[in-house]
């Protein structure tokens, strides 16, 4: 296993001062041009959504008689079939769209950290169920169950007050994106419980969930945000799709996904409502691989081996 | 190796391309025949019309299944199988039908007298599963065939719509199954018929392809030679289709008219005809929430006459038609915008924001910090509640969203805060056991396109009498506003009472001023039917009382 | 080994169980009805509706409906009817088996011919210019929505270029002809394996590279194989195993990315017959397609797991 090196790896350093992992690894993320590239573009895509609320238009703003405006210094990605100003609803619909992969990605990770951890530090009958379970879930087949779950959701009575809410889709999206993490977790832990540090804590008195928490976790961190950064484009590009087929996120709030659904009909009426969003989305997501690419190779043992 | 493999697909892709060139419309044969392919969005399930779920069965079946009359473009009944329209007797019991002489099954069987008497057996039959167009069977009695071309239907009592009573489809004895077993019968996707096509193969998923019937009763008819439709769900790829030629006839396009025909530059366009769905806005009267589903409790909001005459006055009615709707749709007043119940009562509470404003603060709303107003001193609602109020309809169909989002601005003009809900259609058309919110009485506003076909009289009834308010006992009931209006009963029961058309529709016209007068339900606009037309084709007429294709027989290539 | 197949099945014996339930609830808790069009429809009158309600079923409690599913679908073959179409699931499905296996078939095809040679290129020469192109192409592709994909495809090979069709199996006329269908499947397919040459080249690379660091590659090399011999030999085969099981791990979204290809491309697969079922609520059509989806999933896992111990002498079964 690659990352069982991580924890025992001697630190390597090219100063007289000792470097910590954590500079290590950000010389290291560094070096890897595109994924320093990426993490630029996201933080300023980041920054882009934050700052929506200065551009002069609003999301909602409607100039009928302006509608199907191509692209121009007034509406730089030009007017939807209402005359709103798509920019300005793309930066809003860039919250959502980024807010569902972030929430997911937490969502999806914390129920897998905690399966996991539990089945790989505990083992036994407990990790025969919890494995049992996610094993199930695995195998579903998950784009359909989605379609349906969303549906679901948002039809329950008992959560009527959510239904338009983008918490239901991240729900939807989480409770069947958690297995991966869930997988690798209890890898990481079966490996990490037996280590030295681990049985040290122990004989000391620590508690399980000290020793899960404070003591292993920190230690898989690398493998752990790799696979954040799978789980943030997976959500990200899910939501579109769900979107697309009518069950994601319901006008009028916008996102990438429904602006890009909603401009499906009008690709030659209007081919830019389709472009854009869908840029949008290909470029954030894109930036999301290359860091975890970059992370990947910033975690590598390997790659600390052959610098060498 | 890489190379190779490399190599290989290049060459393996510039083979295949050359063996295909995107074909462009069919050789349009010397007669005006050939074939002619038309985009559906999905897929019928069958074409037998008395188990016919959804319009896009009509869609097809239309090309193939017909019946003794067919309702024109005005509207009327016109003889189809039927030699001519039917006598009536005095009491309007007996209804005499004659077929035209020398008909012919699409397999060649002789169709008779005895096909009629099928049909009604089979469509009246309990078990047959039968629930479309299936009115007025239950009031037969009896139907005697003295000859072969004679039928002779006795009701129980005069039926108001003997005239289409056997419009949707005659059933061949000979080429369909025992009635009981309706369902599976192979005739539901492969039916003899005696209209102008006849299916020959049906690909799931994919396309449905119809061959001319030479069995046709009409003398060089169909010009055509062969019809495939296509299922393509994507709407994007039909537009493609049709503007390459490579299909002549679009249901639906999803672009308006204005856009459809400059896209098309020329290949086809865009055919527009009032349809039946016509779009409203319905006020619930009624405490949403609770378990009682009647309106003794008043809703906290809009059970304020005055609130619902505000919102009424607040939608810019012109620019919505217009502008956001590009002349797709037409102005509509009443649940009686087209036929010949059509009444054209003008709009009551025209778009006036003043007006709104004026009745809003009359009503004890006044403006709020963020512009949305409050309640102080309001009927029914108390002081400090928000006006606020949810917008329903449901997913997946764009010009609804559209028209919600513009209504939603319009509102927020005036300070009447509107949530867009849109739920899925299995749930707003649901049923009282599924929950649906009209039913349960369980919403603030309901915005969505209904319609009625040429009898309206029992959908009228469903929706406006107050004896139909929706309930657990009465789950089948309609009136979702739970409105209560003597007068408005006293004008259904009028409609009811008799035949005579001018009559009833005087009385509707006295319930279509009433529904506005007291503002629970906002007529918006009335959609038309598109239709794209290649501009190769010619002879087509579009229909409000027929499918894209009931007219199929006539139409031809252009020379 | 036997034994080992026979246990491996047994175990998937509960999965498949909490797997019916699961997906039984998930589908039949959905508020709806499968009966809202004929509601809507002017033409149907509310007692027709009720009497329909009950000859479907719909009015019995969950449990006894699932019972009553789970039997039939298990012990008696029959998937039921679906409630839209009154035909028989299992034949509705079986019709649209063709479509589905072409599409997969062929799609996994081409994707295994580029990404096996990407994937071991990028592994032999890592950080090369070749391999920052690939890697760069890669994320293009796991980074585009396949629904955007497929459209932009439409418009530059159907509209402007004209020399792919835009959806179909098959022209009009020409059907069953192979050349025809080769013709049809060049933009879905492409659509399709894009994102997925891009993640098992991706995935290659990576594992070779592992396979290329282990101590028996240094071994083979201390005795003198031929640098190509070593690549080839002993890398690339170490480094297939994993990519079988990923490849099982991955049918569910390869299954579930279909849904928008044959949505977009109107072909008529499985997918979209989910996808239609799942519009109007078609209760029996939904379970049936999920169940064999899962069931085919759980098979390849199976059968994933079975070819890793034939492949790999490390392995033992006890």
């Amino acid at each position: 296993m690659t990352d069982t090196v991580l924890a025992s790896e001697p630190i390597f350093s090219t100063s007289t001062r000792p470097e910590s992992l954590t500079e290590l690894i950000w010389r290291r993320f560094r070096r890897h041009r595109l994924a320093l590239l990426a993490a630029i573009l996201l933080l300023l895509m980041v920054t882009l959504v934050l700052a929506a609320p200065l551009s002069r238009y609003s999301p909602t703003d409607q100039n009928p008689r302006n509608d199907f405006a191509p692209p121009s210094a007034e509406h730089w990605f030009g007017t939807d079939e209402l005359g709103r100003d798509v920019f300005t609803r793309i930066l809003y619909g860039g919250r959502i769209s980024l807010a569902v992969g972030i929430f997911s990605t937490l969502f999806s990770l914390a129920i897998g950290i905690v399966i996991g951890a539990l089945s790989g530090y505990y083992g036994g009958w407990i990790d025969n169920i919890l494995m049992r379970i996610t094993d199930t879930f695995l195998i579903l087949p998950v784009v359909f169950v989605l379609i349906l779950f969303s549906a679901l959701l948002r039809e329950m009575p008992a959560l009527a007050e959510f239904r338009n809410s983008v918490w239901l889709v991240i729900v939807a999206i989480s409770v069947f994106a958690w297995m991966l993490p869930a997988r690798l977790a209890r890898g990481l832990f079966l490996v990490l419980r037996e280590k030295e540090f681990v049985s040290a804590s122990r004989a000391l008195g620590a508690s399980d969930a000290r020793l899960i928490f404070l003591r292993i976790l920190p230690n898989s961190i690398g493998p752990l945000l790799v696979t954040a950064t799978l789980e943030m484009a997976y959500a990200i590009i899910t939501e579109s799709g769900l979107s697309y087929l009518g069950f994601g996120i319901q006008p009028p709030t916008p996102s990438w996904g429904n602006i890009l659904e909603s401009a499906q009909i009008h690709v030659y009426r209007a081919p830019w409502l389709a472009i854009f969003p869908g840029l949008m989305i290909f470029i954030t997501v894109m930036a999301i691989n290359f860091i975890g690419d970059g992370l990947r190779d910033a975690f590598d043992p390997y790659v600390i081996h052959t610098e060498k | 190796m890489k190379l190779k493999v490399l190599t290989l697909f290049i060459l393996l892709g510039l083979m295949v391309g050359a063996c295909g060139q995107v074909p462009v419309a069919s050789d349009p044969a010397e007669s005006g025949g050939g074939t002619v392919v038309l985009v559906i969005p999905e897929e019928p399930a069958g074409l037998n019309r008395y188990l016919a779920d959804a319009a896009i069965v009509y869609q097809v079946s239309d090309a193939s299944v017909i019946g003794l009359t067919t309702p024109n473009e005005k509207g009327e009944y016109t003889p189809r199988l039927a030699a001519e329209l039917p006598t009536v007797s005095e009491d309007q019991r007996t209804v005499t039908w004659k077929l035209r002489e020398g008909l012919l099954w699409s397999d060649g069987e002789p169709m008779t007298s005895d096909d009629i008497k099928f049909t009604w057996e089979a469509v009246s039959n309990p078990n047959s599963g039968a629930f479309n167009q299936t009115a007025g069977f239950e009031l037969i009695e009896d139907i005697e065939t003295p000859d072969d071309l004679t039928a002779i239907v006795h009701y129980s009592e005069p039926y108001v719509g003997y005239l289409g009573q056997f419009s949707a489809a005659l059933l061949p004895r000979h080429a369909t199954g025992n009635p009981e077993e309706m369902t599976t019968w192979d005739y539901n996707m492969n039916p003899v018929v005696g209209g102008p096509f006849v299916v020959t193969d049906w690909r799931s998923g994919e396309s449905i392809t119809m061959e001319r019937n030479e069995n046709y009763y009409e003398e060089g008819k169909p010009y055509l030679d062969r019809l495939v439709f296509r299922i393509i769900p994507e709407a994007a790829s039909q537009t493609a289709l049709m503007k390459q030629g490579e299909a002549h006839v679009h249901l639906w396009p999803g672009e308006d008219k204005v856009d459809y025909d400059a896209i098309m530059e020329g290949t086809a366009a865009q055919q527009l005809v009032p349809g039946i769905w016509n779009m409203a806005i319905d006020f619930n009267l009624s405490r949403p929430g609770d378990d009682d589903p009647s309106a003794s409790e008043p809703h906290p909001i809009l059970g304020d006459l005055r609130v619902r005459q505000a919102i009424s006055h607040a939608i810019d009615y012109d620019t919505l038609i217009n502008d956001v709707m590009n002349g797709q749709v037409q102005p509509s007043t009443s649940p009686f915008a087209y036929g010949w119940y059509q009444c054209d009562v003008p709009r009551l509470y025209n778009f006036d924001v003043e007006k709104a404003s004026q009745l809003l603060t009359e009503a004890g709303w006044v403006e709020g910090p963020d512009g949305i107003r409050v309640a102080e001193g309001a009927l029914y609602a108390e002081d400090g509640t928000r006006l606020s109020l949810e917008l329903q309809g449901y997913t997946a169909f764009e010009p609804l969203e559209r028209t919600e989002q513009f209504i939603v601005e319009n509102l927020k003009a005036v300070g009447i805060e509107a949530n867009i809900q849109n739920y899925d259609f299995s749930i707003i058309f649901g049923s009282f056991a599924d929950g649906a919110p009209a039913k349960l009485g369980d919403f603030d506003m309901l915005i969505y396109d209904r319609g009625y076909y040429l009898e309206p009289h029992g959908d009228v009834v469903d929706s406006y009498h107050s004896a139909s308010i929706p309930s657990a006992d009465n789950p089948d009931g309609d009136n979702s506003f739970r409105w209560v209006n003597p007068e408005a009963d006293a004008a259904i029961e009028a409609a009811g009472s008799t035949f005579d058309q001018a009559e009833r529709r005087e009385a509707y016209c006295e319930l279509a001023r009433l529904i506005q007068e007291d503002a629970v339900q906002n007529y918006i606009y009335l959609f038309q039917d598109g239709y794209g037309f290649s501009s190769n084709l010619e002879g087509y007429t579009v229909s409000t009382w027929g499918s894209m294709t009931w007219d199929v027989q006539n139409w031809k290539y252009k020379g | 080994m036997t034994t080992y197949i026979l246990r491996r099945a047994l175990q998937a014996l509960p999965i498949l169980f909490l797997l019916s339930v699961f997906l039984f609830g998930v589908v039949r808790l959905m508020p709806g009805g499968p009966l809202a069009q004929a509601e809507r429809n002017p033409n149907v009158s509310p007692e027709q509706l009720a009497a329909l309600r009950v000859r479907l079923g719909l009015d019995q409690p969950l449990p006894i409906q699932y019972v009553k599913w789970i039997k039939a679908f298990v012990l008696e073959g029959d998937w039921g009817y679906s409630i839209k179409f009154r035909r028989p699931v299992a034949e509705m499905i079986w019709e649209r088996v063709p479509a589905t296996l072409i599409l997969f078939g062929a799609g996994f095809i081409v994707m295994l011919l580029f990404a096996i040679p990407i994937g071991v290129y990028s592994a032999i020469k890592p950080y090369s210019f070749f391999d920052n192109l690939i890697t760069t192409f890669s994320f293009a592709g796991q980074s585009v929505p396949v629904y955007w994909m497929g459209l932009v495809l439409i418009v530059i090979f159907y509209l402007n270029v004209q020399l792919f069709p835009a959806g179909g199996m098959y022209t009009i006329g020409r059907e069953g002809e192979v050349l025809d269908l080769l013709w049809h499947l060049v933009l879905p397919i492409t659509a399709m394996s894009f994102s997925w040459i891009a993640w098992y080249s991706r995935f290659l690379r990576s594992s070779m590279r592992d396979t290329l660091n282990e101590d028996y590659i240094r071994t083979a090399r201390a005795k003198g194989l031929s640098a190509r011999m070593v690549h080839f030999r002993h890398a690339l085969r170490n480094a297939l195993l994993p990519l079988v099981t990923l490849i099982a791990l991955d049918l569910p979204t390869v299954f579930g990315g279909a849904v928008f290809i044959e949505a977009i491309f109107a072909w008529p697969g499985m997918g979209r017959l989910f996808w239609d079922a799942a519009k109007g609520r078609d209760y029996p059509i939904l379970l049936a397609v999920m169940m064999i989806y899962a069931a085919l999933t759980l098979l390849f896992n199976l059968i994933a797991d079975i070819v890793y111990g034939f492949l790999d002498p490390r392995i033992r079964y006890d």
